[in-house]
């Protein structure tokens, strides 16, 4: 809405060992790229200025993420391809920008827009098998309903309406894949690790290693309908 | 990376663990220097958020890092969560960057930064599977170094080192290194290193030096055994501007202390406090020039990223060009969000104007002073050469100029305090607190704060006042009570440093080689992270202290007498113990010595028995 403001839509991974980043450590890792990179960003009004930058939906601690947006404004138009290049030379690699396209200033908030998240859930371990695995969650998600407490806070999530396409599970040597959608919104959303968690056997988890993460993050058109952010 | 690569042992511990990014490596301005003959880690004895933003070891690790056939990585004290899982796994201490447990490493340096910090030094050595004493490793070890702010008096912590450097690492520690990789091609036996190391000038390799006692028991001196010097001599750095600050250091992901840019603007402060060790053992003066702040300030907000620059030092307020720095600054930084910072002010309205030139329309923050005592006569005895009217003066300028805040040092416990001294803090306070709603428009007085910040006062090595008795815990505790009596209550927050972590720090600081046994003995008995309050124990000390046969109170309580030879005796910063008697009589005289920085040399003997001068780019006001 301010003019001589363009808004560019960053879309960048965090992957690797920096998986373990909170979405508050993304945040100022990303902030200062941008001031590295020397771009000429614009900055808020008021009592505590900072730079004008937005964030999608946050990631947890321990999920990597493929596919992940900001919108930064900049108060000079520069080629979004220069400033892609800027801001990659000066990002860690496990924290890099991988494309970058100029949106309408109008246009809704990432966090507004993003309410799709697909995942790849890779869980480790000898004793898991496919299609146990497979029948294990298919029938977790006929339950309906998912209860979870966190800090003495409960939450119930209603699975049909989180859980909005059916889930993939793909065996491999070692372990299995699962990969799903989650819809997620401003009252919280389902951690897919957790689904799986409560899915599988606490036996076969015990030893197994579960990385998480975000491959896409989506605009939800219609019911069904999706589409990235640029 | 490397064959020995812990990642694997690591990361399923992860996410087990509060704030993993603060062991995951890879910030901006991590070094990966893979072809290296030589490896060596610096480590920091608390956690990454404590120590990540330490300056000395910053400078180290790109002086070594930029060394050919040197690697230098980094190591912290993990926190409580991650120790434990690690004792459990039995997973040693790793090296942030390539992942490799510490004791592979040619060389360990740890800094000593504060005297409750030496248990955590032990827990550093254990988890990374050293043994404790350099008595007990051998060639198969790493050369265990240290150095910082503590080695004054290293004599508590000096078992557990097999060289500590006293004084300024950035030309010391490449002629460490290089005396280290030279034994090792020729082959050169632990002790025939050690007798080299103790050759460099500023080197101190404890093992060279035995203390001894009489037949009572009673500490009579050091004997240095093959040829070691005595004393052994602080190392100092002629010019500041010889070595460029570093402009690219690592940018922590996780929230750290000190999380800015800071840029050193000048080392060493000669105002002369007599209580203060920083001020004695860090002298003489040198100033980085006003270009050389600027440009890397400047480059280093680039390479980093940063929003914020700190210029540092122990009193940035004395740079003799530091108004010109500072209108450069807000220049060239203008539009960009970035904010400077002075992390200590002096005491008088020329620091406030500095403070407005940087502040903008904020004053969100408040302005630190240290008025120190609350009398005239006792900041005389000290040597704190500020007046209750300059005080006055800079409150009444600040709260004109918009500032709602202020916060005030001072400390009890001083030598020659009387209780009207005690009183006088509140009632110095009470007057700053007029004066500060006198300046502030009506509406506003009621959000007016004065924070007072009360500590006891600890005699240091290398002082006037180290052979002061501390006072004890008792009367701690009283003169606690008389300063509450006399505080003013409405608009002011009393803050107070623990009594027994000052009991404590004065033993430790002024303790024999045999305390390093109740430290082992504290540590043994779950001693750790003592600087953090909740996990103080003054009672696991106190028995660690009865189980090796010391008494605390005769370190800490007790004056000592001019001529009773001093367990630090060994070790000189460069001033000389007759300017500190001097200056100790001076004191009971309640008389002031001027800062040489502003008019003629005192004569501590620091510039003539070092070589060096004082450095100032222009002339000091």
């Amino acid at each position: 809405m301010t003019p001589g403001e363009y808004r560019l839509r960053v879309c960048y991974g965090k992957t690797g060992r920096l998986r373990y980043l909170s979405h508050l450590e993304v945040v100022h890792a990303l902030e200062r790229v941008v001031r590295r990179a020397g771009l000429p960003f614009a900055i808020t009004q008021g009592f505590s200025p900072h730079m004008k930058m937005a964030f999608g939906p946050a990631l947890p601690v321990g999920t990597a993420g493929e596919r992940e947006y900001l919108d930064v404004w900049l108060t000079r138009y520069t080629e979004a391809a220069e400033v892609l290049a800027a801001m990659k030379r000066v990002s860690p690699d496990e924290l890099a920008p991988h494309e970058a396209r100029y949106v309408a200033d109008g246009e809704r908030s990432l966090t507004a827009a993003l309410t799709i998240g697909t995942y790849r859930v890779e869980v480790d371990g000898k004793e898991i098998e496919e299609t146990q695995a497979r029948t294990a969650l298919l029938e977790l998600l006929e339950g309906g309903e998912l209860v979870t407490e966190r800090k003495g806070k409960i939450k119930v999530f209603d699975l049909t309406r989180c859980v909005p396409k059916d889930l993939r599970v793909t065996g491999r040597d070692g372990g299995v894949d699962i990969e799903l959608a989650v819809r997620m919104g401003p009252e919280g959303s389902l951690r897919p690790e957790l689904l799986v968690r409560r899915a599988l056997p606490p036996a076969a988890l015990q030893a197994a290693a579960v990385r998480t993460t975000r491959t896409d993050t989506l605009i939800e058109e219609a019911e069904g309908v999706w589409s990235r952010p640029m | 990376m490397t064959p020995s690569d812990l990642w694997p042992r690591l990361e399923p511990l992860l996410s087990r663990i509060e704030r993993p990014a603060r062991y995951i490596d890879r910030e901006w301005g991590a070094r990966h220097v893979t072809d290296a003959e030589y490896r060596a880690v610096l480590m920091y004895p608390d956690t990454y958020e404590i120590g990540q933003a330490n300056q000395a070891l910053g400078i180290l690790y790109e002086l070594l890092n930029a060394t050919p056939g040197v690697a230098a990585e980094r190591a912290y004290l993990p926190a409580p969560d991650l120790i434990e899982l690690m004792r459990a796994e039995g997973l040693p201490l790793f090296s942030l960057e390539s992942l490799m447990p510490v004791s592979d490493f040619d060389l360990v340096g740890i800094t000593v930064p504060y005297e409750l910090t030496w248990t955590n030094v032990l827990e550093l050595l254990d988890l990374a599977g050293l043994p404790l004493r350099a008595s007990e490793r051998d060639d198969s070890h790493p050369l265990v170094i240290g150095g910082g702010p503590c080695v004054y008096n290293p004599e508590p912590f000096a078992p557990f080192f097999d060289a500590l450097l006293i004084g300024e690492g950035e030309d010391a520690i490449g002629e460490m290194v290089a005396v280290h990789r030279r034994s090792r091609e020729t082959g050169a036996s632990r002790d025939e290193l050690f007798m080299e190391l103790a050759r460099l000038p500023g080197v101190y390799v404890p093992s060279l030096y035995e203390p001894r006692h009489d037949e009572e028991g009673r500490f009579i001196g050091v004997v240095s055994k093959a040829g070691a010097p005595v004393p052994v001599t602080k190392r100092v750095v002629a010019d500041l501007d010889a070595h460029r600050a570093p402009v690219c250091p690592v940018v922590p992901f996780v929230d750290v202390v000190h999380d800015r840019f800071a840029i050193e603007v000048l080392r060493g402060c000669t105002r002369g406090c007599r209580f203060c060790q920083a001020g004695m053992v860090y002298r003489p003066v040198r100033e980085r020039s006003a270009d050389a702040v600027v440009r890397d300030a400047l480059a280093g907000l680039a390479c980093t990223g940063y929003d914020e620059v700190s210029l540092t030092s122990l009193s940035t307020a004395d740079h003799s060009e530091l108004e010109e720095v500072l209108r450069r600054l807000s220049r060239r930084l203008a539009g960009t969000g970035v904010s400077v910072s002075l992390p200590s002010l002096r005491v008088d309205a020329f620091s406030v104007d500095m403070a407005r030139l940087i502040s903008g329309a904020g004053r969100k923050s408040g302005l630190t002073f240290a008025p120190e005592a609350g009398t005239q006569r006792l900041r005389d005895v000290i040597n704190k050469n500020v007046t209750e009217d300059d005080l006055i003066a800079t409150v009444t300028r600040a709260f004109e100029a918009g500032w709602r805040r202020v916060k005030l040092y001072f400390m009890i416990g001083l030598p020659t305090e009387t209780d009207a001294d005690v009183a006088g803090i509140g009632e110095l306070v009470s007057r700053v607190l007029d004066a500060a709603k006198a300046a502030t428009p009506p509406p506003q007085r009621g959000s007016v704060r004065i924070g007072v910040s009360i500590s006891t006062f600890v005699p240091k090595a290398g002082t006037p006042f180290q052979w002061e008795a501390q006072i004890g815990l008792d009367e701690v505790l009283r003169r606690q009570r008389l300063v509450r009596e006399s505080m003013p209550r409405k608009g002011v927050e009393l803050h107070w440093h623990d009594a027994e972590v000052s009991f404590l720090e004065g033993v430790m600081a002024r303790g024999g080689r045999e305390v390093s046994d109740a430290i082992e003995a504290a540590w043994r008995a779950g001693a750790v992270f003592d600087a953090w309050t909740e996990r103080f124990s003054l009672a696991r000390w106190t028995s660690a202290f009865a189980q090796v046969g010391i008494d605390p109170e005769d370190i800490a309580n007790r004056e000592r007498p001019l001529d009773e030879p001093l367990p630090w005796g060994h070790i000189s910063s460069g001033v000389s113990t007759s300017y500190l008697i001097r200056e100790r009589e001076r004191a009971y005289q309640s008389r002031t010595t001027p800062d040489c920085s502003f008019g003629g040399c005192t004569g501590c003997d620091v510039c003539t028995r070092l070589g060096v001068e004082i450095v100032t780019g222009g002339v000091r006001a």
